[in-house]
């Protein structure tokens, strides 16, 4: 159906056209909405992008293959919260001090224990640098070591993008299950379900794509180490 | 019937985010947890790289936290919620347009297609969306999957309803233009429905 565009048929059809996309979500008003069935009753281009978009919308309501995992960015959140309330609490302390009514020649020589308290801890700094260059290896790690859980074998650390059926596929096929985490770092305690040797979990679990990371914690495993993947560096 | 628990479900959101406003750590974990899988599912319309969406969840909901207490209800809490995450997601996109290192934003259309994907439809429409601008592809994301009215889409995105009205219409033209075949199969599934 063609409009004169200065028609009020045509400003009604534009106006109705618009609102095709809230009559698909259901969104719209009921008056609105019997305006709509009303104009297609009568207009077949209309009833043809309805078709389409009603097309597009089942299309994008499909089921999607990806499965987030919130909580070990919740744990982050977390993290960050921490900082803050650490911040703001040692910003009040800091505030309070400073603002008991201290006299001017106070602030003078707070400054300069300051600035000598600050040379002192920069020349401590380079000092242990110093001694830190010839002790320490190439390599530092960025997260606290956590306690390891009761029947801990493994940690490992899977993909964000891992379904929660895929993890279980993933935990049962290696023969453990999951017994704590995830931490900051989103790393797993997995235990042992079955008498499997931990050796051939953690090859099970290094075979598939989905793992990240699996390193054994028990204590005097033998395994053939590579570099940095040793105790110390476990997420 | 599903409205009374729509309902509830807003209440619910309320009742938590005056908690939140109050300091409650536990109720912005509920909201965060209850809110995650639509947010990364909208995010992932921005950007297809899983930390980028992880990164802006949670920006939005350390606004959330430091906010709380400004809310005034003007809006219902999820469309509070998805506003933040959209005007966070918008200033990360720009961010990102800023650093020579995360290459062109011309990239991404390209990097979010999902080969795995087997229904035609649905890779097809995957590839027109990408075509889209990010504020076009958004307005589909908010108005088709998450459900929203057209009044809510014009508060999340902080425009007026003729705007959000004229990116709906763009974005139906690209895509019937990039989709011919999506016309041919909506005519068709028409005429025999008629």
């Amino acid at each position: 159906m063609t409009f004169n565009p200065q028609s009020s048929d045509a400003r009604e059809h534009q106006a109705m056209s618009s609102l095709i996309p809230w009559y698909v979500n259901g969104s719209i008003g009921e008056a609105e909405r019997q305006r709509v069935d009303a104009h297609l009753l009568r207009c077949a281009d209309c009833r043809e992008t309805l078709a389409q978009e009603r097309c597009v919308y089942q299309a994008m309501n499909a089921e999607r293959t990806v499965e987030y995992m919130p909580a070990a960015s919740l744990k982050r959140l977390q993290a960050r919260l921490d900082g803050i309330g650490a911040a703001a609490a040692a910003d009040g302390a800091a505030r309070e001090k400073t603002g008991r009514g201290s006299m001017p020649w106070q602030g003078a020589m707070a400054a300069s224990v300051a600035v000598m308290a600050l040379a002192l801890s920069v020349l401590a700094a380079d000092r242990w640098m110093q001694f830190r260059a010839q002790t320490a290896p190439d390599y530092h790690t960025v997260t606290k070591p956590t306690a390891r859980a009761p029947d801990e074998v493994i940690r490992a650390v899977f993909s964000p993008t891992v379904t929660l059926v895929e993890l279980q596929a993933i935990l049962d096929e290696a023969g453990v299950r999951i017994v704590a985490g995830p931490t900051e770092a989103g790393c797993y305690s997995l235990a042992a379900e079955s008498r499997r040797p931990v050796n051939s979990s953690l090859a099970l679990l290094r075979a598939n794509a989905k793992v990240r990371f699996a390193e054994s914690t028990q204590p005097g495993f033998a395994e053939s180490t590579q570099p940095g993947t040793g105790p110390g560096d476990i997420p | 019937m599903t409205f009374p628990a729509k309902i509830s479900a807003k209440e619910h959101d309320s009742e938590l985010l005056a908690a939140v406003a109050a300091g409650s750590r536990r109720a912005l974990e509920e909201l965060y947890l209850a809110y995650h899988r639509r947010l990364a599912r909208f995010l992932s319309r921005f950007t297809p790289r899983y930390e980028n969406v992880e990164e802006i969840i949670n920006d939005t909901f350390l606004a959330v936290w430091l906010s709380a207490k400004d809310f005034r209800h003007a809006s219902q809490v999820s469309t509070w919620i998805i506003g933040i995450a959209y005007r966070t997601a918008l200033k990360s996109l720009r961010r990102q347009k800023h650093h020579a290192a995360a290459g062109s934003l011309d990239d991404y259309p390209e990097q979010t297609f999902d080969p795995t994907m087997e229904a035609e439809v649905q890779d097809w429409l995957k590839h027109g969306l990408n075509q889209l601008p990010v504020e076009q592809r958004l307005t589909l994301e908010l108005a088709y999957h998450m459900g929203h009215s057209l009044e809510e889409i014009a508060a999340i995105t902080e425009c007026p309803v003729g705007t959000v009205k004229a990116r709906m219409f763009h974005a139906r033209e690209k895509l019937r233009h990039y989709l011919p075949h999506l016309s041919g199969a909506a005519y068709d599934s028409s005429a025999r429905s008629e």
